[in-house]
């Protein structure tokens, strides 16, 4: 894969993806990122170092991330343009899921 | 005897990382708790009080040395010491608390990449063989007195490093299913 590639091959995103771009809405480097999707998933995703490290590795070579500082052996990343644009569908996406199970919900009663 | 050191020798396969895990933190809940140096099928502890620590380990077979102090940050920032690395595998322990011991791999995927990097560091080994035997033929072997036992001993070694791998595929099989 590379800047050519659709969108849509990049999803759907696992829940820790998801997250960790999410967390990225403001640079941060590795453990601030890990406590960030602790916060913003209320506790119900939590991800550890080696999967943490694995998926920058990942995001930073598919170009969804890049490194914007390094300090004390920490790297801060931030989103890239492909990545907002990526979570921007994926959020896009489970808005019709949410809507669509409401409504299956609802007319179940 | 607090402090004092002892060693015991254990065989855990590529493949029973997960049981070498476990073992290690039964060590520790009974006071032995895993120091260096780490050495194949050799683990040398140390004699203490008893605590509930969670022992984990990665696999990285070629880390960058200029990569190595960020990985090591990230675990360290999130509670993790590291004990050492034996060929390509790092160890981590952490203590645990309420009840659950944590993990280091938190997404089924993530893990798979681990197996993965596994299965393709022990690809190496296991393609030799195959390569030594389709590249000479029958009549240059020479016919040496060990030969036929040599060539057993390979077979025997390939057998089971099919089996490491088959066993290794499966774990991948049965992350991606979840």
């Amino acid at each position: 894969m590379s800047e050519h590639t659709p969108i849509r091959k990049y999803l759907p995103l696992t829940e820790s993806t998801y997250y960790i771009l999410l967390a990225l809405a403001e640079p941060r480097h590795g453990y601030a990122v890990m406590q960030k999707v602790a916060e913003i998933s209320q506790g119900s995703v939590e991800v550890g170092p080696g999967t943490l490290y694995g998926a920058f590795a990942t995001l930073e070579k598919e170009g969804l991330i890049e490194k914007v500082r390094e300090a004390d052996r920490r790297k801060t990343y931030a989103l890239t343009a492909k990545g907002e644009a990526i979570l921007q569908e994926q959020v896009h996406r489970l808005e019709i899921m949410a809507r669509v199970g409401a409504a299956w919900a609802t007319h179940r009663r | 005897m607090e402090g004092s050191t002892i060693s015991k020798l254990k065989v855990f396969t590529a493949w029973q990382d997960d049981k070498e895990e476990e073992w290690l933190r039964e060590m520790s809940c009974r006071g032995l708790h895993l120091t260096l140096p780490l050495f194949p099928c050799v683990y040398t502890f140390i004699r203490g009080e008893p605590h509930d620590i969670a022992y984990r380990l990665d696999y990285i077979p070629r880390m960058p040395r200029d990569e190595r102090g960020n990985y090591l940050q990230v675990f360290r920032d999130a509670g993790w010491e590291h004990l050492g690395e034996m060929a390509g595998w790092q160890y981590f322990r952490k203590p645990v608390q309420a009840g659950e011991p944590p993990e280091i791999y938190t997404d089924p995927e993530s893990k798979v990449r681990k197996y993965l990097r596994l299965l393709g560091a022990l690809a190496v080994p296991f393609m030799t063989p195959i390569i030594i035997v389709a590249v000479t033929r029958t009549h240059d072997r020479p016919h040496l007195p060990g030969f036929e036992l040599f060539s057993i001993a390979l077979i025997l070694v390939y057998l089971f490093l099919t089996y490491g791998l088959v066993r290794i595929a499966w774990r991948i099989r049965q992350l991606r299913r979840l």
